[in-house]
């Protein structure tokens, strides 16, 4: 039995004892084809069931297939895997930061089923972040069965999520990058050497199961210096759509939270609102790689006006899907309103000035997509090296850059954070590693506790009290009753001094007399950002802690910055 | 090598809970197996080098602790010796003959004789009721080991320009080897003499080991005091 179990506990065994970066390596290996596998499987079922139910699209009651699979995605994940509907990156986020990476084993596969029913019936949204969550739960509980500690595991929820996004976009760059800089936010050795491993895994493994296939091709571009010039003018469109695309998806959220519907008929309806858009515009419907396609050929044949109203059709069919209740991710949604952005904007170049030669239109969606996705993730190298690799147009790397760059600066200045993060910043959950407020999460209370104080009784006399001063290291004396072992108040030394040389009250005072009660406490169970911020307020050095209404210790900001210290020590130079 | 969680706390002195997070965060070069430590030693002495924290397997750090804990007047008296009929007429001249008996061979006697007077030309040592406690300014780590205190009974009673105007018969020469244990033998030796009884019998000029056991008593007295 003791042999048999022993496989489970690789960080144990001799080799990887000095040293685990070999053990986070082979981990990383099977996580990364595990997310890959998990990634090819969604995309084949979402072709399938696309195919399946391309000879109902014809009726005039199509638009309701949206809206049927909304509701059972709603449903399964309300009422079957009991998780909320959204994409997954926020949640999986949450969990590197505060729980180091632990997952439900039931995610691996919740977001895909959900999502391919709000897909594949025609809704908005984007297969990748799902992907990125069952990628990151098959890494966190692979890390679980091996019992790797919180930093290993964290790095291998980042490969889960690096395999996952390579395989399905067949990227291994972009896998990468994009788990660094919005899953993990650390550079770092330790890091980066694993989860380009698990990047490798995942392409290899989709590009075993589906060939390599560059998702979308094009023409080769010829690039002027006029084009370069115009392309800021595209950033900021981009960046303009992402805070729109953002804003909107945040208040359908909000106003679908309102509604005082169950969550099924909310994403029913959200589904019935975007099948109806869909009638007459179909470019809006599924994930939308085909019209990307189309658009990156220069096949795209409908005018100015057709074009920008389906840059709006997108956003609203998209932020209808997410915000109403349906699963999915703002990837592709993101790739298929920067490239319609793209378009938009080259035909109102060629319309301002019909006689300069610009480069063709697939160029500008092409920059267009890359402007979108930096400025949606405030990530400008997931979206520089995702486009360089899903187009193999490395000839568009200059003004890609700039496009990329402007449009993340141009993002954070209206949005200070990602659409990813918003809503941990705003709970106040996003904890990087090495940051004050990832330090301060993790020292507890409970740790910094000092429990030399000498606790006094309220009935005992000065002069008694004068002999603990003697023996006591502190000017803190927690007084208690002597009868239930309440925390009563508490004695300072500066308060009493001059009494304890005035030898005629030795015997005239208790100590329940002159002992201050009216002092702020901790709670065991505080956090130490609250903790702080009462002893700047009340401007204290120390304050006592209390359990269940007994005195057990005080916290003082020295015994704090000494821990602090150590803490941040620890965790920046691992 | 394997230690359990407490003891592993101690040596790296930290909360365990702290330790434990640390193990379970894996910020730690340390494995757990059950309620165990298990870790390589130097590579953990070198991690905590690096990470500004102590390590240390022995209880080194304690038994410094232990040489610093302080001396009772007990030990420094036997170590000091006790002396009758010290001769001179005057301060410089009793201190003069009581250092020269002072049992402790390292010191350089003639520097120890000039150091007492230094001290005394700043204010008397003479604490009232005959007795008079002289010292060096400064302790003496270097040159002794142990704190000593040198009991002298002087030949005849001299002035000493006490506190209370009385003359000197006894004097107990007080050489520590550091502040604290200075100050803690000065303060056990002026509780003994504030009691009447205690400077009446040293008033018999009591040998040596009726002495001790008189001093012993007493300082039971002050560890009961101290206790409640």
């Amino acid at each position: 039995m003791r042999i048999l179990s022993r496989w489970r506990y690789p960080a144990s065994w001799t080799i990887f004892r000095i040293d685990d970066r070999l053990l986070l390596i082979l981990i990383a290996l099977i996580v990364g084809t595990c997310s890959g596998l998990a990634a090819v499987a969604l995309n084949r079922s979402l072709i399938a069931m696309f195919e399946w139910l391309h000879y109902f699209r014809h009726y005039w009651w199509s638009f309701i297939m949206p809206a049927i699979g909304a509701a059972l995605s709603a449903l399964f994940l309300d009422k079957m895997v009991k998780e909320g509907a959204g994409h997954g990156v926020p949640e999986v986020i949450y969990s590197v930061s505060r729980y180091g990476g632990l997952m439900r084993f039931r995610s691996s596969f919740s977001r895909l089923i959900s999502s391919c029913l709000t897909i594949g019936s025609g809704g908005s949204a984007g297969p990748e972040a799902p992907v990125v969550m069952s990628g990151a739960a098959i890494g966190s509980n692979i890390a679980k069965l091996f019992s790797l500690n919180d930093r290993q595991r964290v790095t291998i929820v980042g490969c889960g999520a690096a395999g996952a996004i390579s395989s399905i976009f067949n990227a291994p760059i972009a896998g990468m990058v994009f788990s660094i800089e919005v899953i993990l936010g650390e550079w770092k050795a330790v890091n980066i050497v694993p989860i380009a491993i698990a990047s490798v895994a995942g392409t290899e493994i989709s590009r075993i199961l589906q060939g390599n296939q560059i998702a979308f091709s094009h023409r080769l571009f010829h690039i002027n210096h006029l084009d370069i010039v115009a392309c800021i003018g595209l950033a900021i469109i981009s960046a303009a759509v992402s805070v729109l695309l953002t804003r909107f998806l945040r208040s359908m959220h909000r106003v679908s939270k309102k509604a005082p519907f169950p969550i099924w008929v909310r994403a029913a309806a959200g589904g019935c609102a975007v099948g109806i858009i869909g009638l007459f515009l179909p470019i809006v419907l599924g994930e939308g790689y085909h019209p990307v396609r189309t658009i990156i050929e220069g096949a795209f044949t409908q005018g100015f006006g057709i074009v920008t109203l389906a840059v709006f059709a997108k956003i609203l069919a998209t932020s209808l899907t997410l915000g109403w209740g349906g699963s999915g991710g703002i990837f592709a949604p993101c790739l298929v309103i920067g490239s319609l952005a793209g378009l938009t904007y080259h035909r109102g170049l060629v319309l301002l000035w019909p006689s300069v030669s610009w480069v063709n239109e697939g160029c500008f969606a092409l920059l267009g997509m890359a402007g979108l996705i930096s400025g949606m993730l405030q990530a400008p190298l997931t979206g520089i090296f995702l486009i360089i690799e899903i187009t193999g147009g490395y000839e568009a790397i200059l003004p890609l850059i700039i496009v990329s760059v402007v449009s993340t600066t141009l993002c954070h200045y209206i949005e200070p954070a990602s659409f990813y993060l918003k809503e941990l910043v705003e709970k106040g959950q996003l904890l990087r590693p090495g940051t004050d407020a990832r330090v301060l999460s993790d020292l507890s209370v409970q740790e910094l506790l000092e429990k030399d104080c000498i606790i006094v009784k309220q009935n005992m006399l000065l002069r008694d009290f004068i002999n603990i001063v003697k023996k006591s290291h502190r000017n803190y004396f927690p007084v208690e009753d002597e009868r239930t072992g309440h925390f009563l108040g508490i004695i300072h030394l500066d308060d009493i001094r001059s009494y304890l040389f005035n030898p005629p009250m030795y015997d005239a005072v208790v100590l329940c007399q002159i002992m201050d009660t009216n002092v702020e406490v901790i709670y065991l169970d505080d956090d130490l950002s609250e903790v702080l911020r009462k002893m700047d307020m009340n401007q204290l050095f120390s304050m006592p802690v209390i359990s269940n209404k007994k005195f057990i210790g005080m916290i003082s900001k020295a015994t704090l910055l000494d821990n602090y210290r150590k803490e941040l020590m620890v965790q920046t130079d691992l | 090598m394997k230690l359990n969680l407490d003891d592993m706390a101690r040596c790296l002195d930290l909360p365990v809970s702290t330790v434990d997070r640390w193990i379970r965060q894996g910020r730690i070069p340390i494995h757990r197996s059950g309620n165990g430590c298990i870790f390589k030693k130097s590579i953990l002495e070198k991690w905590a080098v690096n990470h500004g924290l102590r390590f240390s397997l022995s209880n080194e750090e304690r038994k410094k602790e232990l040489n610093f804990a302080l001396t009772n007047l007990l030990p420094a008296m036997q170590l000091g010796g006790v002396f009758h009929d010290i001769k001179g007429d005057d301060v410089k001249t009793v201190l003069k003959s009581a250092v020269d008996k002072v049992p402790v061979l390292s010191i350089n006697k003639e520097e120890l004789y000039e150091r007492l007077l230094e001290r005394e030309a700043l204010t008397s040592t003479g604490i009232g009721k005959g007795v008079a406690i002289p010292h060096p300014r400064a302790p003496l780590p270097e040159e002794t080991d142990n704190s000593l205190i040198t009991t002298c009974f002087l030949e005849k009673s001299i002035a000493f320009e006490a506190v209370d105007d009385r003359a000197v018969f006894v004097m107990f020469i007080l050489l520590s080897t550091s502040i604290k244990n200075h100050l803690h033998l000065l303060s056990r030796l002026a509780f003994c003499v504030r009691d009447d009884a205690f400077v009446e019998f040293l008033r018999t000029y009591p040998d040596t080991s009726s002495l001790l056991s008189k001093i012993a008593d007493c300082e039971n007295l002050l560890d009961k005091a101290d206790h409640n």
